[in-house]
C-alpha cells in the first residue's frame, strides 16, 4: 500500500512538473489563437528554432545556455513578426482552411530548412548550470533541474501573460481585438499592430521554452511535431484562447502522462503478473487524445473557453 | 435512374474543360502503352491513389467545408481489413474491399456523431485526435500484428486477379484507373444529388440551411461516410499493392494532411480540384525528391520548396489552382 | 583528296577506338543500392553508402595492401573483369518509395541485383518486389528476425539478426555470474536476476521486446518490466519511473538516436542505479550519443563491428584505414555491414560467373566465404535454410561493446563479448549517475 501511495505522490510531482512544461510550450499558441483565431501548425517549429538558437549561441558567446534565453526570445519574436507580415496577414483574407494549410506549409518550410542547415542528427547542450543536475527531495522523489526551471518559468510566464492582458492598456487592446475585431477597429485600435504583437509574444514565449528545454531534451529538425500535438491538445482542452485554461489543461495532461507507473504499482499490489500489464505505457498519449476528444464532445468550447 | 443520368451529366462545364478532361482520359488509358520508365508508372499509380483520396476528402472538406485532418484512420481500416482477411482466412481482395469499406463507414458513423458537434478548428484538431487514437490502438493490438504490421503472403502465380497480385504494374494501374473513373462519376452524381445541394447550403451558411429544414448534423455525417468509403477503398488497394502495411505508414498524421493538402491545393469543392492537386503534388514529391533529395547538402530542399508553394497558394488563392482558373475565366467574361 | 582520305581514315579509326572503348565499358555489373540518404536516418545512410562504395572500389581495382581475394583482381574475374557499378537511390525510410525505386532499378536500370535497405520495413516491401520479379537481393543491415522466415527464394541476409543479438546479451549475463567476463569476478546471480526493458513501439522495437521476453524465460531471469514506449515522445520519465521501481539489476533498451539520449538523461536525472545498461545498437551506437562523454561510460551496446576489431583483425585494420582516409571516421556497425553486404555480392558474382538471376541464386545458395576475408569478426558467410529460416547467414556473430574512457580522454567502445575477443576489462557495475 505504501508503495502505491509513494508511486502516486511521485506521479503527482512529476505530472505537475511536466504539465507546467507542456503549458509553457502551449502558452504562445493560445495567445495567438485568442487574439486572432488562427491555429499555428508551425508552433512546434518555433520551439525548435528557440532550441537551436540557444544551442548555437551559448558556445559562441561562451556563456551559460540559460543566459542566452533573452536572445532566444528575440529570435522567436522576430520570427513571429516576420511570419505574421510575410504570411499570416495574407491568410486572414481566406477561409479557415487556408489558414490551416498556410501554417502547415510554414511548418514544412521551417522544419526542412533546419534539416538543410543543421542536419538530422539530434543535438543537445552538454554544459551549463542546469545540465545533468537533479535534487533528491524525498524517498525516490527526484526533481530534474531543467524541468524545475522550466516549471518556474512557466508559472512566471503565465503570470506575466495574465498581468499583460488584464492590467495593461496593450492587453486591453488585445482582448478587445479578440472579442470583436471590427468594434476594436472603430475604437482606434490598429488590428495590424495588435496581431503582430500577438505573434511576437507567442513566438517569444515558445522560443524561450525551447531555449530552456534544450538543456535536457535533444533537438533535431523533427522535434517540433512531438510537442505540437501535445500543445494542440493542451490549448483545445483548456479552451482556445484561454490563458488560464492552457495552464490547467497542461497540468492535467502532465498528470495523465505520468499515470502508468501508478498503474504498475497497483498491479504489483494486487500481485498480478506484471509483465502482462505494460500495454498501458505505450498508450499514455492515447489517453491524452482520448480524454481530449471526450471533453470536447461534452463541452465543445473546452474547459475554460468562451469562444466557439 | 436519375442518379445514373446525374453521374454522366457534365453539362455545367464549358466545352474546353471537357476537351481537356477527354484528352487526359485518353492519355491515362494509353499511358502503359507509351514509352515510360517504371518509376513514372509507380508515380502514376500514386497519382491515381491520391486523386481518389482527394475526391473522397472533397465531399466532406470541399462541398461541406469541414476541414477533416483524420482521413488516414480510414485508409488504415481499409488496408487492415484486406490484409487481415487475406493473411488469416485467405479471403480475396474483391470480398475484403467492400467489407473494409463497410467497417470504415460503420466506424465513421460512430465517431462522426460526436465529431460533428464541433466546428472549425475544434473539429479539425478532434479529427487528428481520433486518427491518432486509432493508430495507437492498432500499434498494440496483436490480432492485427501490432507495431510490427502485417505482410501479405505472395501467392506465387502471377497474374492473380482475385487476390490482386501482379508482377507488372500496369495491371494495378488499370484496376485503379477503373476505380478512379467510377469514383469520378459517383462524385459527379453526388454533386447534383440532393445531399450535394444541401451540403453547399450548409457550407454557405449553416443557420440559413437549418432554417430551410436541412438536418445539418445528419447531412455532415452522411458526407463524412461517403468520404470514408472512398478512402477505405484505396486503403484496401494500398495493402495489396504494397504487400506490407504498418500503422505508421497507413494511419500517420502525415498521410491525413497530405490527402487534405492535395485536394485543397487543386481546389476544394470543385470536381477537378483534387485531381489537379494530385497531378501537381505527387510528381513533384517523387521527382523533386529523387533529383534533389539524394544530393549531399541538399537534403530537405525538396520539402522546403514544397512548403513554400503551399504557403504561396494558401496566401494568394485559397481556392487553389482551380480557383485561379475560375478567376481568370471570370475576368475574361467580365471584359 | 589525300587530305580527305586521311581525315576519313582518322575518323574511322576514332570511331573504332570509341566502340572498342564502349565494348570494354560494357563489361560491368550493375548493383542497385537502396539506403535512407535523407530523412531521419540520413546520418546512417551516409556511412552505409560509404561502406558499399569502398567495397566496390576495392573490388574494381587491384590493391596490394589489403588481404582480400577481391582486392587481387580488377573487377569480377570470372566475368572477364567486369566492373561493379553501384546505382545508389534514396528511399527516405519510406516503404512505398523503396518499392517504387526497386522497380525502377530492376526495370529501367536493369541491375543484376539489389543491396539494402537498413529499415526492416523498407526491406520488406523491396524484397517483395524482388521476389515478384525474380531478382536477387542481399541484405546486409536489417535485423528484424521476421525477414528470413518468409520462405523467399530471392532474398539473402548476411547480418545476424535481433534474436542472435538478444541471445548474446543473455550469454553475457550468464557469463557474468560464472566469472567468464574479462576483469570481473563472478557476480552473485540475484544481483542481476531482475531485468527491466523498454523498447520503442515500432516494427523493430516490438520484435526486440518479444525476443527479450522469450530469452528471459529461457535463461530464467525475472523480467519485471517489459514496456513499449511511443518513439520520439516528448517525455520518458514515466517509463523510467516504472523501470526503476522494481530495482532491476540490468536495464535493456531498443531506442533510436534522440530517444536514446533522452533516456540516458532521464535515467541520470532520476538517479537510477542499475548494475548494467544494454542498448540494442541503433541510438546507442551513434556519434551524437557518444558526445555525452563521461555520462555514458560503462553502457553496453550490441554491434557487429567496433573500431577495436581493427586492432585484433589485420584485414579489418587495413580496410578501416582506407575508410578513415576517405570519410574521416572509423568503420562502425552500419558501414562495416554495408561493406560486407557488397563484398558478398562481389564473391557471389565471382562464383556465378554471370549476371543471370538463376546463376546468382545458385551461387548464393552454395557459396561459403571464409571468415578471414571479412572485416567483421564472423566465421564467414554461408546461407542456410535451418530452423524455419531461409537465406540467413549462419556464420555471423554479434559483439557487445562497452563505452570506456580511452587514453586520449575520449569515449570509445571496447569489446566485452564474445569473451575470447575481449579487448578490455569490463567495467562492472557501472558507476551510475
Amino acid at each position: 500500500m505504501e508503495a502505491l501511495f509513494l508511486a502516486m505522490f511521485k506521479a503527482l510531482v512529476a505530472g505537475l512538473l511536466m504539465g507546467l512544461v507542456f503549458a509553457l510550450v502551449a502558452l504562445g499558441l493560445t495567445i495567438i489563437f485568442g487574439v486572432m483565431d488562427v491555429v499555428n501548425f508551425a508552433h512546434g517549429e518555433f520551439l525548435m528554432v528557440g532550441m537551436y538558437a540557444t544551442l548555437l549561441t551559448a558556445p559562441l558567446l561562451g556563456v551559460d545556455p540559460v543566459l542566452t534565453l533573452p536572445f532566444s526570445a528575440l529570435v522567436g519574436a522576430g520570427l513571429g513578426v516576420l511570419c505574421y507580415h510575410g504570411l499570416i496577414r495574407h491568410l486572414l483574407r481566406g477561409p479557415t482552411i487556408a489558414q490551416l494549410f498556410g501554417t502547415f506549409g510554414l511548418m514544412l518550410f521551417l522544419r526542412n530548412l533546419a534539416l538543410m542547415i543543421m542536419g538530422s542528427e539530434p543535438m543537445i547542450v552538454h554544459q551549463g548550470i542546469l545540465v545533468g543536475k537533479s535534487f533528491v527531495v524525498g524517498p525516490g522523489i527526484v526533481l530534474g533541474a531543467t524541468k524545475l526551471a522550466a516549471a518556474a518559468l512557466s508559472l512566471g510566464a503565465f503570470w506575466g501573460a495574465w498581468w499583460l492582458i488584464d492590467r495593461t492598456k496593450t492587453g486591453k487592446a488585445l482582448t478587445a481585438t479578440s472579442l470583436d475585431k471590427e468594434a476594436a477597429m472603430y475604437m482606434g485600435i490598429s488590428t495590424e499592430r495588435v496581431n503582430a504583437l500577438a505573434w511576437a509574444l507567442g513566438g517569444a514565449s515558445v522560443a524561450v521554452a525551447g531555449g530552456l528545454l534544450v538543456n535536457f531534451w535533444p533537438v533535431d529538425p523533427n522535434v517540433g511535431l512531438l510537442f505540437t500535438m501535445i500543445a494542440f491538445a493542451t490549448v483545445a482542452l483548456g479552451g482556445f484562447g484561454s490563458i488560464k485554461g492552457a495552464l490547467v489543461a497542461g497540468v492535467l495532461i502532465g498528470m495523465i502522462v505520468q499515470a502508468p507507473p501508478v498503474w504498475d504499482a497497483m498491479l504489483r499490489l494486487v500481485g498480478s503478473d506484471a509483465a502482462e500489464g505494460f500495454t498501458i505505457h505505450s498508450l499514455k498519449y492515447t489517453f491524452v487524445y482520448l480524454i481530449y476528444f471526450l471533453i470536447m464532445v461534452v463541452r465543445p468550447q473546452g474547459l475554460f473557453g468562451w469562444k466557439q | 435512374m436519375e442518379a445514373i443520368r446525374n453521374a454522366f451529366d457534365f453539362s455545367d462545364f464549358p466545352r474546353l474543360d471537357m476537351t481537356v478532361a477527354g484528352a487526359a482520359l485518353v492519355f491515362l488509358l494509353a499511358f502503359p502503352a507509351l514509352p515510360h520508365s517504371s518509376f513514372a508508372m509507380a508515380t502514376m499509380i500514386q497519382f491515381l491513389m491520391f486523386s481518389l483520396y482527394g475526391m473522397g476528402w472533397n465531399t466532406i472538406g470541399g462541398y461541406a467545408g469541414q476541414v477533416d485532418l483524420g482521413k488516414a484512420q480510414y485508409v488504415g481500416i481499409g488496408a487492415y481489413t484486406t490484409a487481415v482477411m487475406m493473411v488469416r482466412w485467405d479471403v480475396p481482395f474483391w470480398v475484403s474491399m467492400p467489407v473494409g469499406m463497410a467497417l470504415a463507414v460503420g466506424w465513421s458513423f460512430i465517431i462522426g456523431y460526436p465529431l460533428f458537434k464541433l466546428k472549425g478548428h475544434y473539429f479539425a484538431i478532434a479529427t487528428i485526435a481520433t486518427s491518432l487514437v486509432l493508430k495507437d490502438l492498432f500499434e498494440v493490438w496483436d490480432f492485427v500484428g501490432g507495431a510490427k504490421g502485417l505482410e501479405l503472403p505472395l501467392r506465387g502465380n502471377f497474374p492473380d486477379f482475385l487476390y490482386l497480385q501482379f508482377r507488372e504494374d500496369y495491371y494495378y494501374f488499370y484496376i485503379l484507373l477503373a476505380m478512379f473513373l467510377a469514383g469520378l462519376l459517383f462524385i459527379n452524381g453526388f454533386r447534383h444529388s440532393r445531399l450535394g445541394y444541401q451540403l453547399r447550403a450548409i457550407k454557405d451558411n449553416e443557420d440559413v440551411a437549418r432554417s430551410l429544414g436541412i438536418n445539418v448534423h445528419w447531412c455532415k455525417i452522411k458526407a463524412y461516410a461517403v468520404a470514408t468509403a472512398y478512402v477505405a477503398m484505396v486503403g484496401s488497394f494500398h495493402a495489396c499493392y504494397n504487400f506490407n502495411i504498418e500503422p505508421e505508414d497507413t494511419m500517420s498524421l502525415d498521410l491525413s494532411v497530405l490527402i487534405a493538402m492535395m485536394a485543397m491545393l487543386g481546389g476544394a469543392g470543385s470536381l477537378w480540384g483534387p485531381i489537379i492537386g494530385a497531378s501537381i503534388l505527387v510528381p513533384m514529391r517523387s521527382y523533386l525528391g529523387s533529383w534533389l533529395g539524394g544530393q549531399a547538402g541538399l537534403a530537405g530542399l525538396d520539402l522546403v520548396i514544397y512548403g513554400a508553394i503551399i504557403m504561396l497558394i494558401a496566401a494568394v488563392q485559397p481556392r487553389g489552382v482551380w480557383g485561379m482558373v475560375e478567376a481568370v475565366r471570370g475576368r475574361r467574361r467580365g471584359v | 583528296m589525300r587530305k580527305t582520305m586521311f581525315l576519313m581514315v582518322a575518323l574511322l579509326a576514332a570511331t573504332l577506338a570509341f566502340s572498342a572503348a564502349g565494348l570494354a565499358a560494357d563489361k560491368e555489373v550493375k548493383i542497385g543500392v537502396l539506403y535512407p540518404l535523407t530523412g531521419g536516418a540520413a546520418a546512417a545512410g551516409r556511412v552505409l553508402r560509404a561502406g558499399a562504395e569502398l567495397a566496390a572500389e576495392i573490388a574494381n581495382q587491384q590493391m596490394s595492401g589489403i588481404d582480400m581475394d577481391m582486392a587481387k583482381n580488377a573487377g569480377v574475374k570470372s566475368m572477364g573483369g567486369a566492373k561493379i557499378v553501384l546505382i545508389v537511390k534514396d528511399h527516405q525510410g519510406n516503404p512505398q518509395l523503396g518499392a517504387d525505386l526497386a522497380k525502377k532499378l530492376i526495370k529501367d536500370d536493369k541491375v543484376a541485383g539489389i543491396l539494402g535497405c537498413y529499415h526492416s520495413s523498407v526491406t520488406k516491401t523491396v524484397s517483395a518486389v524482388c521476389e515478384r520479379y525474380g531478382v536477387p537481393m542481399i541484405n546486409g543491415s536489417s535485423t528484424s528476425p521476421a525477414l528470413t522466415t518468409r520462405d523467399f527464394k530471392w532474398f539473402w541476409r548476411t547480418t545476424p539478426h535481433d534474436k542472435w543479438f538478444t541471445k548474446d546479451l543473455f550469454e553475457l549475463l550468464i557469463g557474468l555470474t560464472e566469472g567468464k567476463v574479462k576483469g570481473v569476478k563472478a557476480v552473485p546471480r540475484q544481483e542481476l536476476n531482475i531485468l527491466a526493458a523498454a523498447c520503442e513501439k515500432t516494427e523493430w522495437g516490438s520484435h526486440v521486446s518479444e525476443e527479450i521476453k522469450n530469452f528471459a524465460g529461457e535463461y530464467k531471469f525475472e523480467l519485471a518490466v517489459n514496456l513499449l514506449y511511443a518513439a520520439k515522445s516528448p517525455d520518458l520519465s514515466s517509463e523510467v519511473q516504472s523501470m526503476i521501481a522494481p530495482k532491476p539489476g540490468a536495464m535493456l533498451f531498443a531506442s533510436y538516436a534522440s530517444d536514446a539520449i533522452l533516456m540516458v538523461k532521464t535515467l541520470k536525472s532520476l538517479k537510477a542505479k542499475p548494475k548494467l545498461i544494454w542498448g540494442q545498437d541503433a541510438g546507442f551506437d551513434k556519434p551524437e550519443f557518444r558526445e555525452m562523454g563521461a555520462d555514458i561510460e560503462g553502457i553496453l551496446t550490441r554491434s557487429v563491428f567496433l573500431p577495436s576489431v581493427a586492432r585484433v583483425k589485420k584485414v579489418s585494420g587495413q580496410v578501416n584505414e582506407l575508410f578513415k582516409q576517405k570519410n574521416g571516421v572509423d568503420l562502425d556497425g552500419a558501414s562495416a555491414r554495408s561493406f560486407t553486404g557488397l563484398q558478398t555480392w562481389v564473391y557471389v558474382l565471382e562464383k556465378a560467373g554471370s549476371s543471370d538471376p538463376k546463376a546468382i541464386q545458385k551461387a548464393c545458395n552454395e557459396i561459403t566465404i571464409p571468415g578471414d576475408q571479412l572485416v567483421v569478426p564472423w566465421a564467414g558467410v554461408k546461407f542456410e535454410n535451418v530452423g524455419g529460416e531461409t537465406g540467413q547467414n549462419v556464420l555471423g556473430m554479434g559483439l557487445i561493446g562497452q563505452y570506456q574512457m580511452q587514453k586520449d580522454g575520449k569515449i570509445g567502445l571496447e569489446i566485452v563479448y564474445p569473451f575470447n575477443l575481449a579487448t578490455a576489462d569490463m567495467i562492472y557495475p557501472i558507476k551510475g549517475f
